[in-house]
């Protein structure tokens, strides 16, 4: 199985505060289902910027999705981003637009036609369960629809690869795992998934793998683990 | 790319609204600028066209007194005629001279009735190839030594000699100064409104932080990010431009036809040509301006 993504020997440092990652070095594979796990100031946040370029490692080499990130091209990052889909704690919905039309605005933006559109969106909102909720406003949707907007939005042009920054953060225990269940179907579908959280409960009931991050190090890394840590 | 084009249209005219004041500044200072430079250009056509009329026009009288000999005439003539910066040297004759001026008296008749005989001297008219020369034809003239044996005043051969002094030099310095003034006055315009439209943008950039944050996200290209911002400069300086070009249509309707009249010795036209050029200088400098103005922006604060 060909890497989906590739960190070797990789080193962050911001200027005068400590190493925010120090010789990260990370391989996962197609397909996989992976929990980036760790308190805050671990690290988490910096691993999902390197991931997206964002940011550019002070050492080391990061290949993800078969590019190369130290050689991408800053025009060509754009292209890089339409192949990763992002989800975050707050969910980044545009209020002023329906669930429909905040799904319809990421292939809008990326010039996809008309017709793709009609076609895809209602899809990928049936898929995260919202087909009666096409028409509502963020602040007419609970936290979990909200959330499952954004996840169909990450969704909707099939990327490969799916990031998750603290995706059940603002959730109840209850929508969280509705939440979980949906990227873990989406990850049936071939979606390579990374779910960066401090959820402990969710880690442990779900047993995929682990990768945990203490003061920029990566501590552990294990096939169906656990959270671990003591707190 | 065709939805494209529609949500950029729809993108520029919704920031058009969000922030009209400044919108509307940023038109008003191109507006006039670019007035300005309409202007500018326009007068400084309508006085090239004068100062070549006038330098058509200016020539050097040499008059002649009664009785002078042929020869000397002839001499003089031919020494002028040789010189390359003379286009033409005729002669006036007493009689010419005589019907000359009274066609040019003939609707102030008593004039002419007091004339006692024929007072008027023969003249050889100099005409120059270039009007800014006169004082150095002047001065050959002068230094010839047939001059003063036909001069009309054989004492003071000086002031046989008729001529416009300097006044093509004195217009050309005027265009000179005015031209710079011109100059300032549209460069400073030129950076209020490019300090209008960076605003402006600025505000629009602000207040789609949120969406710029998500086409970033789900990759929209930086191309696709930016046009909506650059087009809305440069819509702004289209608007701007199109005023100034009605304006300057409007203020040549007006004025065109009285100055035609006050100076109607002098062959003025603003042709449909010139106004077609003036409208494509103020259409591109509206773009330029626009497009440096949101490019500056875009620059400052907008990071993809």
């Amino acid at each position: 199985m060909p890497y989906m993504i590739s960190m070797r020997g990789v080193d962050k440092f911001y200027a005068g505060e400590k190493p925010a990652l120090v010789d990260v070095n990370v391989e996962i594979e197609q397909g996989e289902f992976v929990f980036l796990v760790g308190h805050s100031g671990s690290g988490k946040s910096t691993f999902i910027k390197l991931l997206l370029r964002e940011i550019l490692p002070t050492r080391g080499t990061i290949v993800v999705a078969g590019q190369d990130l130290m050689r991408l091209k800053s025009w060509k990052v754009p292209y890089l981003r339409r192949n990763i889909g992002c989800v975050f704690q707050d969910f980044k919905l545009l209020p002023n637009k329906t669930s429909y039309e905040n799904v319809a605005f990421a292939l809008e933006v990326i010039g996809r036609s008309r017709h793709v559109i009609r076609t895809q969106v209602p899809e990928v909102l049936r898929l995260v369960g919202l087909e009666d909720k096409m028409d509502s406003y963020p602040d007419e949707l609970s936290g979990g629809e909200q959330q499952r907007v954004s996840i169909a939005r990450a969704f909707v042009n099939r990327p490969p690869l799916l990031l998750a920054d603290e995706p059940t953060g603002n959730l109840d225990p209850q929508t969280s795992l509705g939440i979980m269940s949906l990227l873990s179907r989406i990850n049936k579908t071939g979606t390579t998934v990374l779910v960066a959280t401090h959820d402990r409960e969710m880690v442990d009931s779900m047993r995929r793998r682990v990768i945990a991050l203490e003061n920029g190090k990566v501590i552990r890394d294990q096939d169906r683990g656990v959270y671990g840590y003591d707190d | 790319m065709t939805i494209s084009l529609g949500y950029f249209l729809r993108e520029s005219a919704i920031n058009f609204r969000r922030n009209w004041v400044m919108t509307l500044g940023a038109v008003i200072t191109i507006f006039l600028s670019l007035l300005l430079v309409g202007v500018s250009v326009a007068t400084g056509y309508v006085v090239t066209e004068i100062v070549k009329d006038v330098e058509r026009k200016v020539e050097v009288q040499i008059f002649l007194k009664d009785g002078f000999a042929e020869e000397d005439m002839i001499e003089l003539q031919q020494f002028l005629s040789s010189d390359p910066l003379v286009a033409s040297v005729d002669y006036t004759s007493k009689e010419e001279a005589l019907a000359k001026f009274k066609e040019q008296m003939k609707e102030s008749p008593e004039i002419i009735e007091q004339m006692e005989g024929n007072p008027l001297p023969a003249s050889l008219d100099v005409k120059l190839v270039d009007a800014r020369q006169v004082e150095v034809v002047v001065a050959k003239i002068k230094s010839n030594p047939t001059f003063p044996r036909v001069a009309d005043k054989p004492d003071n051969p000086e002031e046989s000699l008729k001529y416009a002094k300097q006044i093509v030099n004195r217009l050309f310095a005027l265009t000179r100064v005015v031209r710079i003034v011109e100059i300032v006055f549209i460069a400073m315009l030129a950076i209020v409104s490019l300090i209008f439209i960076n605003n402006t943008i600025r505000l629009a950039i602000y207040a789609r932080r949120k969406e710029i944050g998500i086409m970033r996200l789900v990759g929209a290209s930086n191309w696709f990010i930016r046009t909506p911002f650059l087009l809305e400069g440069v819509f702004q300086a289209l608007i701007g431009a199109t005023l100034a070009i009605l304006t300057i249509v409007g203020l040549e309707r007006a004025i065109m036809p009285k100055l035609r009249e006050v100076l109607s010795f002098l062959d003025l036209s603003l042709g449909g040509t010139v106004m077609v050029q003036i409208s494509l200088i103020l259409i591109g400098s509206g773009i330029l301006i626009g497009l440096m103005g949101s490019g500056f922006a875009l620059r400052r604060y907008l990071k993809v």
